[in-house]
């Protein structure tokens, strides 16, 4: 919002400012009080002895209410559907009707509760309530009724308040926390409703009476409140039963709902334009109407310069209509406001000699005479496209992670990436027509953004398909359009990052490295991914980054470690996965998921911006593969380590991987283990078979596991690994018995472990070579012969110790 | 054998790096192999000496190209007649700053201090900038001509005088040129390290030209293997510093086979410089680092000699190892570079893998090692007794067996503790010193009352 702003008109500008301080003040204030809250609560649960236990009583209670919640989607999901039918078989207004009757029964239910004093179902209840509402007021309007109850809500609530005050504890731990975080809702929410609250309190009974009859789509109330408000904006009001358009193409009349006749006519166009933007940020806009007002601008429009006049207000509106962080922008609404972005660049796109940019002069929209192109001159028009595209690109990222991904809605709304997609190639060419370098950089961000996490056939259809949409005589410099079969996704990534790199915001440069090492190590070119991550020496800097940066940069790192596990390479893995997966953090850390924290208490703030934060689900990197991976690639190194320190003092100090440690004790201390269920059983299981020497066992469980379906190539990959248990297998064993022999035949071991003998003999060369195990070969008679009388004492071991530290005492003194 | 040598060909990577004379140099080199077509690179020789003032050389080589009888065109001869213009010019202009620099009196005089030496000319025999500018650019002039020891003189003339640190970086890089062309590999070890104190002190504003002044060094540095005693052990220094081993890694992962035979060479050098325990240990320490650079470029460069390396070292397949040496012989004897240096690599090669052979195993059977050193049972049996001799490895041959005792004692707990503390009192001493006088150093900075504070 604010970086939209940013870009915006300057008048929008001055007036989003006073807004933003405006809510940012109040903000503070209740934050202010929530800490005192806070601090409240917190000496009442000392006090209370049955705190813990009420406390897991709440964390059983938030399992099931997860549970109940899910299947109260499922069945409004289903209900809403049969409304959907309702509506299409009857009138409208049975499901407005059914609407109301469901506010109202919520309203009894909070009513009874509330003579019970009981918070928690209020909470609930107010929670219900108000997603309906929201449902409701997308069709325009708020029932009366809805008005009355949240102002006796409130009223109520601060009465509790009060007496809670005086009457020192007496609502249990769980009540008391559901009434303060309602407070914070009611407040917010009565915002909204301000004016109808103070209407209300004014006079209960005759506005309660009025409810009935007006369930117009426009509330009337708001009607005579904007009379008052604007002259202009009221000359252009239409009325709500006669939108009958008049077919005339210069103007056509409205009938008001006072029965005045307006006209919106192509003169006055500009005059009317203004009186809109001056009431933009204001309070008690009706922007849904100024959209409608807007729309029948533009069909009135004449010339070129009156359309894109128009047409920037008009998307700016409706981006408008969505003020708050947490919903996100109607589907409909945002279909318009793209297509009304692809309008505006088409006709740029057919008048060259008609620029918009940000820093062109406004015009006097007084004159008589409308500014037209001279001589060939370029006409630049004030406004800003890359930031009506940024928006829309976010309220697109904010509709995705608002829809739940298990529903059709989801896919449906998916599909609208490639319309987007198209949006934002064509911007692009309309950058580098006009030369608008920062505005190229950063719309090529947002197109790599849309690609980068996507293979290589899925980015060469959408950019064909996109491609084949637009006119043929767009073209890119940076991007040619390509006509020929063998494209290469990766030549377009290059190209859009290389073109990154040499431009000079820091921020786009990162963002541009990321996504191509992201690239590559999705497509296991691990070499160049790794080389091109350590030549950013971002690992230094990243910590300063913003969080999405951050973000981005987990996400590809993870990408590079499971990249290395699939070429192979698992000491690579283990060190890129550890950094993510070793914390226990994960969901966090790639924003995929909020994760319940068992001890810290997150502020529904907190909660709220991490919700945004959030990555939409089809950008997901597969969780449980990414444990199953990092756990598989610690077992392996893990579990011949363990063996070869075995009982060395300092053995359980240096831990290759903690998180699998912690696993294996925990899978030891059970006295009765059953057969594998989850992929972490497999891997437990699988090494407690490998330390023992079991490599085909430890294989077979490994192989079972079913999460491996989802890395392409599976057989490969578990052939890989297979080969890497033999391996690792036999050094564990060589570790683990190689005490109790004096000499073992190679054939015997490579028998043993199912491979060559060259490679028996490789790897016992190898473990000798790196004074791993006191051995040497002996070719007579082909065996390896253990050398005998080396283990050390308690006291020699610990003598090493020491002469090491000290060694590493003297090196760590710098001389300066 | 032909056509994988050629693939195995390291010349047209190298050459960008060059100067013009070094590839002139090289190109030479290559014609004596007569690995490529020699009109081919008779006109590589012609195309790359146009441009140079050794006009006279650039028309024979046309007439060699062109039959005896063609006339040398136009522009060749007008360039002579340019050059010996120029060059009596620039005679003229620099005699006098020539006779002054030769006095031997001003040589007594001159110091290291070049600001102090400029001042000292400047105000007893009135020499200014542009004389001394005039040097350089005189220097120059005969590196082009081909005269590399006149240009030497005048360079290091010029060093000793000029402030301006950008000519003085390219003086060097001249200074260098005309060293190796000269083939005096003394001057040029020294330049070499001069030139590569100045790179890296020199602060860049763009890593990347830095990045570039190393690739060029290291290059040029191959021009030592011409050269089979000097300035080795210098070399696989410079090549295993971690800032050149970087740009080897970024800019150029080919040098990794020079650097490998370097290395592996370098051992040999060694065991004629005193102290071998302790230059055992670097060489150790060298072969170390070295298999973990080959290990991580290996998807940007392998040949047969890095091969060989990782065979030995990464996957201990003695079999690989040996195969790979046969081939790394063939294209170390055809690298124009290395020619000079195949037998010593192949020598150090065995070496290295009998040693390794030796380390691991308990009895060895002769002729089983013999062949995977390359050789017949009898040299076999000789070579191992030679190791035997100058490794003082603990080994007896079993004669009617046919193999090889290794005795390996495990190391005594007691020498480890011994070996590993060893250095320490000393460097606790040095410790010591260094905090004293530090703190010495403060207390005097500080005045009286900081000195007592610090008590």
């Amino acid at each position: 919002m604010s970086r939209f702003f940013a870009g915006g008109s300057s008048d929008s500008e001055t007036s989003s400012s006073d807004e933003e301080l405006y809510s940012e003040s109040e903000e503070e204030k209740s934050e202010e009080e929530l800490s005192e809250e806070e601090s409240e609560e917190e000496s009442t649960e000392e006090d209370e002895s049955e705190a813990e236990s009420s406390d897991e009583d709440h964390a059983g209670g938030f399992l099931k209410a997860g549970a109940k919640g899910s299947a109260a989607r499922f069945l409004r999901g289903e209900e809403s559907e049969e409304s959907d039918e309702d509506e299409s078989r009857r009138v409208v207004k049975s499901a407005k009707d059914k609407r109301l009757e469901e506010i109202d029964a919520i309203i009894r239910t909070i009513d009874n509760a509330r003579k019970i004093n009981d918070w928690v179902h209020i909470s609930n209840e107010f929670d219900k309530l108000n997603k309906i509402i929201a449902k409701a007021s997308q069709q325009g309007d708020t029932p009366k009724t809805y008005i009355k109850a949240i102002a006796e809500l409130e009223d109520f609530m601060n009465e509790t308040i009060k007496t809670e005050k005086d009457s020192k504890k007496k609502m249990n731990a769980t009540n008391a926390r559901a009434l303060n975080s309602i407070k914070q809702r009611i407040k917010k929410n009565n915002r909204q409703y301000e004016d109808l609250i103070a209407k209300f309190r004014a006079d209960p009974d005759g506005f309660v009476n009025e409810v009935d009859e007006i369930l117009e789509p426009v509330a009337p109330v708001k009607l005579r409140k904007g009379a008052d408000f604007e002259a202009a904006a009221a000359a252009i009001r239409p009325g709500v039963g006669a939108n009958a358009e008049d077919t005339s193409d210069a103007a056509f009349s409205t009938i008001g709902r006072g029965g005045r006749t307006i006209t919106i006519t192509s003169e006055s166009i500009f005059k009317q334009l203004r009186a809109i933007l001056e009431a933009r940020g204001k309070k008690n806009t009706d922007r849904a109407e100024q959209i409608r007002n807007m729309e029948k601008m533009l069909d009135v429009a004449t010339t070129i310069y009156q359309k894109i006049r128009v047409l920037l207000v008009l998307v700016a509106t409706r981006f408008d209509l969505t003020t708050s962080t947490a919903s996100f922008m109607p589907v409909n609404q945002w279909k318009s406001a793209q297509e009304e972005v692809s309008k505006l660049l088409e006709i740029l796109e057919q008048n060259p000699l008609y620029v918009v940019q940000e820093d062109a002069e406004e015009f006097d929209d007084d004159d008589e005479e409308e500014p037209t192109p001279k001589d060939g001159m370029t006409l630049k028009i004030f406004g800003s496209i890359i930031s009506l595209v940024e928006r829309l690109d976010d309220e697109f990222t904010r509709s995705l992670q608002n829809i739940d991904p298990h529903t059709p809605e989801y896919i449906d709304r998916l599909k609208e990436e490639s319309v987007l997609y198209s949006t934002i190639i064509r911007s692009q060419v309309y950058f580098e027509r006009v030369r608008l370098e920062s505005s190229v950089s950063r719309v090529l961000v947002r197109r790599l953004e849309l690609l980068y996490y996507k293979p290589e056939l899925l980015i060469l259809s959408v950019e064909k398909s996109t491609w084949s949409g637009l006119p043929k005589s767009l073209e890119s410099a940076i991007t040619p359009r390509s006509e020929d079969e063998d494209v290469d996704a990766s030549r377009l990534i290059n190209a859009i990052c290389v073109k990154l790199y040499n431009q000079d915001n820091r921020l786009f440069r990162t963002r541009a490295m990321l996504c191509h090492v992201y690239h590559h190590a999705l497509h296991n070119r691990y070499f160049h991914a790794r080389d091109l991550l350590l030549m950013s020496h971002l690992q230094a800097t990243i910590h300063t980054a913003d969080i999405s940066t951050q973000i981005l940069y987990n996400r590809t790192l993870v990408q590079v470690g499971l990249c290395a596990f699939r070429e192979g390479m698992i000491s690579e893995c283990q060190q890129a996965l550890l950094e993510i997966c070793g914390t226990g953090r994960v969901k966090e850390l790639l924003a995929q998921g909020i994760q319940m924290q068992r001890y810290a208490q997150t502020s529904p703030e907190q909660e709220k911006i991490e919700r945004q934060r959030q990555i939409p689900f089809h950008m997901h990197i597969n969780l449980e593969l990414l444990e199953c991976v990092y756990l598989t690639s610690s077992m392996l190194l893990e579990m011949p380590f363990m063996a070869q320190s075995g009982s060395s003092p300092d053995a359980k100090k240096k831990a290759i991987s903690k998180p699998f440690r912690r696993m294996l004790d925990y899978h030891e201390r059970q006295v009765f283990t059953g057969p594998p269920e989850n992929t972490r059983d497999h891997i437990m299981q699988a090494s407690k078979a490998l330390a023992t020497g079991d490599w085909a066992k430890a294989r077979e469980l490994i192989s079972a596991i079913k999460i491996w379906d989802l890395i392409p190539d599976t057989d490969k990959i578990k052939a890989m690994l297979g080969e890497k248990i033999q391996e690792e297998g036999l050094r564990t064993y060589l570790f683990t018995y190689g005490q109790f022999y004096e000499t073992l035949s190679i054939v015997s071991l490579a028998s043993m472990f199912d491979m060559s003998e060259g490679k028996a003999t490789a790897l016992v060369s190898k473990m000798i070579s790196n004074n791993e195990v006191a051995a040497a070969l002996d070719q007579k008679t082909n065996a390896v012969a253990f050398i005998p009388g080396v283990e050390y004492s308690r006291l020699q071991n610990l003598a090493l110790a020491l002469s090491d530290k000290a060694v590493q005492l003297i090196d760590s003194y710098k001389y300066r | 054998m032909p056509s994988t040598t050629v693939s195995y060909d390291l010349v047209p990577r190298i050459l960008p790096y060059l100067d013009r004379l070094l590839i002139f140099a090289l190109l030479e080199h290559l014609s004596e192999q007569k690995l490529y077509p020699a009109d081919a690179l008779l006109q590589a020789k012609y195309d790359v000496m146009k441009d140079t003032n050794m006009t006279d050389y650039v028309s024979e080589t046309y007439k060699s190209i062109h039959g005896a009888d063609a006339t040398v065109p136009e522009e060749i001869t007008e360039r002579r007649r340019v050059v010996l213009e120029k060059l009596d010019e620039f005679e003229k202009k620099a005699e006098k700053a020539l006779e002054i620099v030769r006095n031997p009196e001003v040589v007594n005089a001159l110091r290291s201090d070049r600001a102090q030496n400029f001042s000292y000319v400047k105000d007893n025999y009135g020499v200014t900038t542009e004389m001394v500018n005039t040097l350089y650019h005189y220097g120059q002039f005969q590196y082009n001509c081909g005269k590399y020891a006149e240009a030497a003189e005048l360079l290091y003339h010029f060093r000793t005088l000029s402030n301006d640190s950008e000519l003085v970086i390219s003086a060097t890089w001249g200074k260098l040129a005309a060293e190796i062309m000269t083939l005096q590999w003394e001057n040029a070890v020294a330049e070499l390290v001069k030139l590569k104190e100045l790179i890296d002190q020199k602060t860049f504003a763009d890593p990347l030209v830095q990045l570039n002044h190393r690739t060029w060094l290291i290059h040029w540095a191959l021009f030592f293997f011409f050269n089979a005693e000097t300035g080795r052990e210098k070399l696989a220094d410079l090549f295993l510093s971690s800032a050149y081993l970087n740009a080897i890694q970024t800019s150029c992962p080919w040098v990794l086979r020079y650097v490998t035979v370097t290395v592996l060479t370098s051992r040999n050098a060694r065991k004629t410089s005193a102290g071998r325990s302790s230059t055992y240990a670097t060489y150790q320490k060298q072969i170390r680092e070295l298999v973990r650079v080959i290990k991580q470029e290996r998807y940007e460069y392998s040949d047969p000699v890095t091969e060989f390396v990782y065979a030995l070292y990464i996957d201990f397949d003695f079999e690989a190892a040996q195969a790979k040496l046969a081939e790394s012989a063939d294209v170390v004897k055809t690298d124009p570079f290395l020619v000079g240096s195949a037998d010593e690599f192949l020598e150090s090669a065995r070496h290295l893998v009998s040693e390794l052979y030796c380390q691991i195993h308990q009895r060895i059977d002769i002729r089983d090692l013999s062949t995977r050193l390359n050789l017949s049972a009898e040299e076999g049996e000789k070579w191992i007794v030679n190791l035997i001799r100058d490794t003082r490895v603990d080994a007896k041959i079993d004669f009617s067996e046919g193999t090889v005792i290794m005795n390996h004692p495990p190391q005594s707990v007691y020498q480890q503790v011994i070996e590993r503390t060893k250095g320490l009192s000393f460097r606790t001493n040095q410790v010591l010193a260094h905090m004293l006088t530090t703190r010495n150093a403060t207390a005097t900075v500080n005045g009286e009352e900081g000195g007592e504070a610090q008590e």
